[in-house]
């Protein structure tokens, strides 16, 4: 059974990137690569499966835990400002 | 989107990495600066939901799967409905009429759309790339050429193109058989302006045809 808090799942997430990778300098062939990559595979949370729990700073004050949010559907979307 | 559904549904945004890492910018050093851009990117895109903000590393995005730009619709019990990897309103939409259908439970649509809808990063995709400028537009046609031309060039044609692009609604039926009519018939005369042009008949044949001289 998978963890359903993602620090827990991050530990032994397979394709994990380091702080510098994560973080690049440039957008280069092999992040769209990457992507696709990442695609193929349907990385992320399976359909049916807990959405992992975490708890996050909000823009404006304070945090939010998504499982404060259970009872309501919710639209989780990631992006980034550039 | 949210306008359709604000009163049922949770909106929440999670701001991740820089995509497109730009000069004064480079990247994310601290926590500080990328709380500084959600903020700007909270006011400047007039969102009005929730929105977060990732740790460095970026442990929930990676966990998420770490793709650019997904959606997930969670059920009311906390399960994943659907998986939107390349975020597509119209599909959300198709999805959350499906989950609402099911009581708020279980999962719709298949579970997962992998389809990158390339029309709608195109129109909408240079907000994001602008922010980076010159660095971000050198990065990506680096990467790949043309992409960010293509997507300048998208965003010029947004008044044209966005009713179709970046739609909230999936398109009702009569509208996508009056596109494929439209296309269809643009794709024939195309085709047959083609032919013309290589049977080296045609205008210039009329143009050059004698006529009778009249007799008085």
């Amino acid at each position: 059974m998978q963890n359903t808090n993602v620090a827990l799942r991050f530990v032994d997430l397979e394709n994990k990137m380091s702080l510098d990778e994560y973080n690049f300098e440039h957008f280069r062939t092999k992040h769209l690569l990457s992507d696709a990559k990442a695609t193929v595979e349907e990385r992320g949370i399976k359909p049916g499966e807990m959405a992992p729990d975490f708890e996050l700073p909000r823009v404006g004050g304070g945090s939010l835990r998504l499982s404060e949010l259970r009872g309501k559907p919710v639209i989780l979307h990631f992006g980034s400002f550039s | 989107m949210r306008r359709n559904w604000n009163d049922e549904v949770e909106f929440v945004d999670v701001v991740i990495r820089q995509a497109h890492p730009r000069p004064g910018v480079p990247t994310y050093h601290s926590f500080e600066q990328k709380m500084h851009d959600a903020e700007s990117y909270k006011r400047e895109d007039n969102i009005a939901w929730t929105v977060l903000v990732d740790d460095l590393p970026g442990m929930t995005h990676q966990v998420y799967g770490g793709l650019a730009d997904p959606t997930y619709i969670i059920d009311q019990e906390g399960r994943v409905a659907f998986y939107s990897m390349w975020t597509h309103a119209p599909m959300l939409h198709t999805s959350l009429e499906m989950l609402r259908a099911q009581g708020w439970r279980g999962v719709v649509g298949g579970g997962v759309d992998k389809t990158p809808h390339v029309a709608a990063a195109i129109t909408d995709g240079w907000k994001g790339l602008r922010r980076g400028l010159p660095q971000s537009l050198i990065d990506i046609e680096t990467a790949a050429p043309t992409t960010g031309i293509s997507t300048w060039l998208g965003f010029q044609l947004r008044p044209l193109t966005a009713p179709l692009t970046l739609r909230a609604k999936p398109l009702p039926a009569s509208a996508k058989i009056s596109l494929g009519v439209g296309a269809a018939a643009l794709l024939f005369l195309g085709a047959k302006a083609l032919t013309r042009d290589r049977s080296g008949y045609g205008s210039d044949r009329r143009r050059t045809k004698v006529r009778p001289r009249k007799v008085r």
